[in-house]
């Protein structure tokens, strides 16, 4: 018996129901994705004209499809989705995907449409993902649903859930052509008539594959059952989740200071906590915070060391990670900081944070990184480490593989490198430690946001 | 023990009462182990009297009714009464100033402390019977140094709650004073965790303040509302 959604991560057969042979249309773009991505799977193209698209043999309709196919991705107008539905399920199709928007979303005509989608749907007793979504993908499957062009999509150990399209369509596009991370499952809820958030965190929670859970959500199906479900998730996995919008106020009766003070969002604040979800209110830390998990580990705690070829940016993280972090920036047990003395000139009582402007003047700047990260790195008080990497052609270019080295003889501890640096140094530097497993990035501030958020993940995982 | 609290319950509903009084709450929260100021009902100067000598002055006088709500403002309660002439004062006062025909009188013991606690229950469409711990008194809304959890809580959900509030260290060996319990806190909170998850009737649960009395938080005023 296979897991109610083995059908959409691991499909061994999908029939595309709209399949296109014109280019740039969305029953087009699907294949040319399942293509991209190595499917090794059958393809079923599914279209009224017949004939031949992209080398898949196209049957005329639902009912000339071969029997036992796992998934269809219905790419059709609104109305015609219950009949599609129906039809594919007197095939033996238990699974769906349905792309189309004009349901319920929109207004009281797709109300009814909606109802009418979930009659087929009772009767049929397939699952459906949908509708209103742009998809979903597979990776470690090499397969995605997703219509809007994406080509390769890179693979990760990083899965989304989103009731937004964003993530099958350009925020996707953004990740793999712009971050150098990947993804392990995503799926777009879409107006979620059957599948919801529920059920597909029930399917990451337990899957190899992803490391990490990554959340948007605008509204909970099923709230209690998701918080049971995330407690149990999050004790071996992180789930970082960012909670759009206000929803209404529930009426609530009138007079008790209980009543008068629970807003919406302070009980799903508390249910998040006890849930041991880190909550995230910044869009970009759904990337950033990933970027960040996808090749180092999560830290085993809070106490962050940070090296810097300035003093103010040393006092200004350091006041930041006190006020808004929730990171400590302990003392160095006295081997370390002997050991960044001397590699310093006498004239600086060094410390952690670590101002290596002078060693780096002094010794040179290759020396000054390496031996400064690998000081920090190996006291036992540290968690975390951040490298505020200085690269100008007047102050030198550090040997980056160095740098990489020493990471690496740290297994355990998360390093993450951000810039005072001119561009195109920065461009290289990025490139080459990125693709060798040490996350960069651009702005100062957000390594430490990252950290700060995952040293939440880490807490909320050691509880008792 | 839940039997007393849903005899109290049938007997508001049976006369189509949404609120208990204060007597009532009081006694639905004692039984489920909420530690609350002693009390006693009395209806005439003479009773009002007796349970002034039984408790031990000082004492707390307070207009006690269903119908009577924001008794402070209203000039309805009148503590730290210290002999029985202050009572009898007191006592002709909140009768002038009793705004419905039937009430009674809660004599109560005087609870004294600097820090005042909020502990409170709501039902929430979407999660269910919620858990509030805070800061109380009567800025608890103004202050909104709260902070909640759906039910079923555990003792570490418990433990959780009570140190995120912003104002956590006021539970500390601050100012002379000892440490507040935190042992007798938690169990308050898993008792109105229960309550909530064993009584669907109850919409929402006040217990403010919860004056802190050396170490000990000590409900001093409660409020229950049915659906």
């Amino acid at each position: 018996m296979r897991q109610p959604l083995e059908s959409f991560f691991k499909p061994r057969s999908v029939a595309i129901i709209g399949a296109s042979s014109i280019r740039h249309k969305a029953g087009n773009d699907v294949i040319q994705n399942i293509i991209a991505n190595n499917y090794s799977g059958e393809i079923y193209p599914v279209n009224p004209k017949g004939g031949e698209i992209l080398g898949y043999k196209v049957y005329p309709s639902a009912g000339d499809l071969p029997p036992g196919i796992d998934l269809a991705v219905i790419i059709l107008p609104a109305k015609l989705n219950p009949q599609a539905v129906r039809d594919c399920a007197a095939k033996g199709i238990k699974a769906m995907v349905i792309a189309a928007g004009g349901f319920s979303e929109v207004d009281g005509e797709g109300q009814l449409l909606q109802a009418e989608l979930e009659r087929a749907i009772k009767e049929t007793g397939i699952r459906v993902l949908g509708p209103n979504t742009s998809g979903h993908t597979s990776t470690p499957f090499n397969f995605t649903s997703s219509f809007f062009p994406l080509g390769r999509i890179p693979r990760g150990h990083i899965s989304y859930i989103a009731q937004t399209g964003n993530f099958a369509t350009h925020t996707m596009r953004y990740i793999a052509t712009v971050e150098n991370f990947g993804v392990a499952r995503v799926v777009g809820l879409g107006n979620k008539i059957d599948i919801d958030e529920n059920d597909v965190l029930e399917y990451y929670a337990s899957d190899p594959e992803t490391k990490a859970i990554f959340v948007y959500l605008e509204s909970l199906k099923r709230p209690q059952r998701f918080i049971e479900i995330a407690r149990k998730t999050t004790r071996h996995k992180p789930i970082i989740m960012l909670k759009g919008g206000s929803t209404a106020d529930g009426s609530r009766a009138a007079g008790a200071h209980t009543a008068a003070l629970a807003s919406d969002d302070r009980i799903i604040e508390g249910a998040l906590k006890k849930a041991g979800i880190v909550r995230i209110y910044k869009y970009s830390h759904l990337i950033l915070a990933a970027k960040g998990l996808s090749a180092m580990p999560l830290p085993r705690g809070s106490r962050v060391s940070f090296l810097a070829p300035s003093g103010a940016m040393l006092v200004s993280m350091t006041d930041m990670c006190r006020k808004f972090w929730n990171l400590e920036v302990p003392t160095l047990e006295e081997k370390s900081r002997k050991r960044l003395q001397e590699i310093s000139p006498p004239y600086i009582r060094m410390r952690n944070p670590v101002d290596i402007w002078p060693s780096a003047m002094v010794h040179g700047i290759d020396f000054a990184y390496q031996e400064g990260m690998e000081a920090v790195l190996s006291d036992p008080n540290i968690d975390a480490v951040v490298t505020i990497l200085m690269i100008t052609d007047e102050t030198g270019i550090p040997d980056l593989q160095r740098i990489v080295d020493v990471v690496r003889k740290y297994p355990e501890k998360p390093v993450y490198v951000t810039f005072s640096a001119e561009k195109k140094h920065m461009e290289t530097a990025r490139e080459f430690l990125e693709t060798r497993g040490v996350p960069t990035f651009p702005m100062i501030e957000e390594p430490f946001e990252v950290l700060s958020i995952l040293a939440q993940c880490r807490k909320y995982m050691d509880r008792p | 023990m839940t039997k007393e609290i849903d005899d109290i319950i049938n007997k508001a509903r049976s006369r189509n009462r949404q609120t208990l009084s204060e007597y009532e709450s009081a006694r639905l929260m004692t039984s489920q182990g909420i530690p609350m100021a002693k009390g006693i009902l009395a209806q005439n100067f003479a009773n009002v009297k007796n349970a002034a000598d039984e408790i031990g002055y000082p004492v707390v006088l307070k207009a006690c009714s269903p119908e009577v709500s924001h008794k402070t403002e209203s000039g309805l309660v009148a503590v730290n009464l210290g002999n029985e002439a202050d009572l009898a004062a007191a006592f002709q006062k909140i009768n002038k100033a009793y705004p419905v025909e039937q009430g009674g009188f809660l004599v109560q013991e005087m609870v004294k402390g600097e820090r005042e606690l909020v502990i409170g229950m709501i039902r929430d469409p979407q999660f269910g019977p919620c858990v509030m711990f805070g800061l109380g008194g009567i800025f608890t809304e103004i202050r909104g140094d709260v902070t909640f959890r759906p039910a079923p809580l555990s003792e570490s959900d418990a433990r959780e709650m009570i140190g995120e509030i912003k104002g956590r260290k006021i539970l500390d060996a601050v100012r002379g004073l000892p440490a507040v319990d935190l042992d007798s806190l938690i169990l308050c909170l898993l008792a109105t965790s229960r309550i909530g998850l064993e009584h669907e009737e109850i919409q929402a649960v006040d217990v403010n303040p919860m004056i802190v009395q050396g170490s000990q938080p000590i409900g001093v005023d409660a409020l229950v509302i049915l659906r």
